[in-house]
């Protein structure tokens, strides 16, 4: 699920740095320093969208360095359990698959893969229905639920079924 | 004015949005029944404790509706529709083995579970660990599937096996006009010297590395399995296999092992009865020596020959290389075929219950089938000499060993030409070799010419 929230963070800048760009200086700090990243249970910053306030200064003993306690608005991503998704598999091996949205990686393990799917190796490591009709490989586009969320600072990990109504392949890449 | 007294406001805003997420999703759920709802106060600044507890609770409805529908099928009952609601839960916790777990949570029920048991299996993605019955499970399943395509398990190693590294600044002036031959990592698919400057490396792959590893792809699903780091690793994996073909997540690094200084078969997912390895190092494998087809090494630079303590000069300061049709990689490819077709063709249709370190022992044993062999001045005086590894090592090649010369002897393995044995030899027309004759064979998987192994006069008495 997409957020658009407002987050805060103490920003350092050298004091090379001061002077009129004072305030550009910090926003493409801010960005730069942010977004990609994932911020502990918002989810992953996915862009800055706007600089709300930035409060006065701190003057840091010793370093010069002065800390601006800066206020952004910006949209973070954060997948939830029950959530359906869209995302394409990246990996597939005998466990099940990887699959990504956005910054986000989801693993369906063959448990929850329907039982009709089987596993084929090969080059192309893919799960197909016995009749061939449906196939899961690298690249597939899948629809799938999250049943499982863990956030960590820097990371989320996300365990996803297609074991279920109105899920699985949404658009096979061999047939592009 | 300080920061400290700023600095609150971050996180409560932050709690701020965190508690507006978990409200959001409480009027959202529709299924949330006033006990869990409670609850679901208490825990209020646990992260995630309400949301995934209602989607939790929603989810076990759905699977016990659809637990409901599967006992009705079986049991043709149609009692007890709201019973279930309070049991299910329980029930659908035994249900859960937890097989494995990504990121700390259940792959097969989503919830959080104690990472303690099974196996961590990083090198196919991080945070990924598989419990040992799984394990067990994908194997068995895994080698149906494989036997049908008619396949086993390669582990490879790295280092001496498949090429040879060296950090460029033990690069001697003998071989400083490597730097200007390296190929381009642009297209590596046709090169096979390589200046990896990122890594302060220069790596040189065996000649013949490229046929082989096409020909042996086409027999087994090949691991490659390094005391290497990760990202070293994965740098090989990208010049033997730019395309991917092979070696996709299955590139197995120090990093991934179980225990230090050892390689395991535990993290590879394959019985260990259709694995083969390939290797320079004989003590990396201490649990699976049977599994093990050990490779003469192969030293392309400098410092790798002094590394082993070799005196002689490099093949790369001898502007020389392995042979290409004839070297380690063309000899072990001809064994792995041998063993394939005896595998799968030769020893009748019960594949299930092959082993193929029996047949890499039979096809060990073909090497110098029908020689026998006798030792003069090979072991240390009153040492047992069944007991010594060349004495061993013939044996597994099929030969036989006496103690003492007659007639049926084809071989004399000697040191030294003046032995009363090596001048016997001589007189009866049997050969006359030095030991490395039967390394050579051992390590080549091939009877060698006598001719090449003479041994010398060290003592001359005559
Ligand atoms: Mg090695
Ligand atoms: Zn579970």
């Amino acid at each position: 699920m997409f957020f658009h929230i407002v987050l805060e963070r103490n920003m350092q800048l050298h004091p090379r740095h001061f002077g009129r760009n004072l305030r550009e200086h910090l926003i493409s700090k801010l960005m730069k320093d942010v977004e990609g990243t994932c911020s502990g249970r918002h989810g992953f910053v996915v862009a800055i969208t706007g600089v709300e306030s930035i409060g006065k200064g701190l003057i840091r003993d010793g370093t010069g360095f002065v800390t601006f306690p800066v206020k952004y608005q910006c949209v973070v991503f954060r997948p939830f359990k029950g959530e359906i998704l869209e995302a394409v598999v990246t990996m597939v091996n005998k466990m099940g698959f990887f699959a990504e949205a956005g910054p986000v990686q989801i693993f369906v393990s063959n448990h929850l893969i329907p039982d009709d799917m089987e596993f084929q190796s090969g080059d192309m490591p893919n799960y197909t229905t016995s009749d061939g009709s449906v196939k899961i490989q690298k690249d597939s586009e899948v629809r799938l639920k999250i049943i499982g969320t863990r956030v960590d600072a820097t990371e989320i990990f996300c365990i996803g079924t297609i074991k279920d109504d109105f899920l699985g392949v949404i658009n096979d890449p061999t047939t592009i | 004015m300080s920061l400290v007294t700023d600095s609150p406001v971050h996180s409560s805003s932050s709690d701020d949005f965190a508690a507006f997420l978990d409200a959001e999703l409480d009027s959202n759920s529709l299924v949330s029944s006033p006990d869990e709802e409670a609850e679901d106060e208490e825990s209020n600044d646990e992260e995630d404790a309400e949301d995934d507890k209602d989607l939790e609770s929603d989810r076990k409805k759905r699977r016990k509706v659809e637990m409901l529908e599967s006992t009705l099928e079986q049991e043709e009952s149609t009692s007890q529709g709201t019973v279930e609601q309070k049991t299910e839960v329980s029930v659908e916790v035994d249900i859960c083995q937890h097989p494995g777990s990504y990121g700390g949570m259940c792959y097969k029920c989503g919830q959080k579970v104690e990472e303690e048991s099974g196996v961590t299996f990083g090198y196919i993605r991080k945070g990924l660990r598989i419990g040992n019955d799984e394990i067990d499970r994908l194997r068995s399943t895994d080698m149906k599937n494989l036997l049908r395509h008619r396949k086993l398990y390669l582990i490879l190693d790295l280092d001496h096996t498949l090429l040879n590294s060296t950090l460029l600044v033990h690069l001697n002036p003998e071989e400083e006009y490597l730097k200007s031959q390296a190929d381009s990592l642009q297209d590596v698919s046709k090169g096979s010297l390589f200046m990896l400057e990122f890594m302060h490396m220069m790596t040189k792959l065996r000649p013949f590395v490229r046929p082989f590893l096409k020909e042996a792809s086409e027999m087994f699903e090949m691991y490659i399995y390094t005391m290497g780091d990760r990202p070293y690793a994965l740098e090989m994996a990208k010049l033997l296999d730019p395309a991917r073909e092979y070696f996709n997540a299955k590139v197995i690094s120090r990093d991934d092992g179980t225990q230090r200084h050892q390689k395991g078969l535990d993290v590879v997912l394959g019985q260990e009865s259709a694995v083969l390895i390939l290797d320079d190092t004989e003590n990396a494998w201490t649990k699976h020596k049977d599994n093990l087809i050990l490779m003469e090494r192969y030293h392309f630079f400098a410092s790798s020959c002094r590394q082993f303590g070799f005196n002689c000069r490099s093949l790369s300061e001898l502007k020389n290389d392995e042979s290409e049709p004839d070297g380690a990689l063309a000899s072990v490819l001809k064994i792995l075929k041998r063993i394939h077709s005896m595998f799968f063709d030769e020893l009748g249709d019960d594949l299930a219950g092959r082993d193929v370190r029996q047949v890499l022992k039979m096809v060990r044993k073909e090497i110098l089938k029908g020689c026998k062999l006798v030792f003069s001045r090979v072991f240390p005086t009153r040492f047992p000499a069944d007991n010594h590894h060349l004495w061993k090592m013939a044996e597994q090649l099929g030969a036989t060993c006496l103690t003492e010369v007659d007639p049926s002897v084809t071989h004399v393995i000697s040191t030294d030409a003046g032995t009363e044995k090596s001048r016997w030899a001589v007189k009866e027309r049997k050969f006359l070799v030095n030991p490395r004759w039967i390394e050579t064979a051992n390590f080549l998987w091939q009877k060698q010419p006598e001719e090449n192994f003479p041994v010398s006069q060290t003592a001359k008495e005559e």
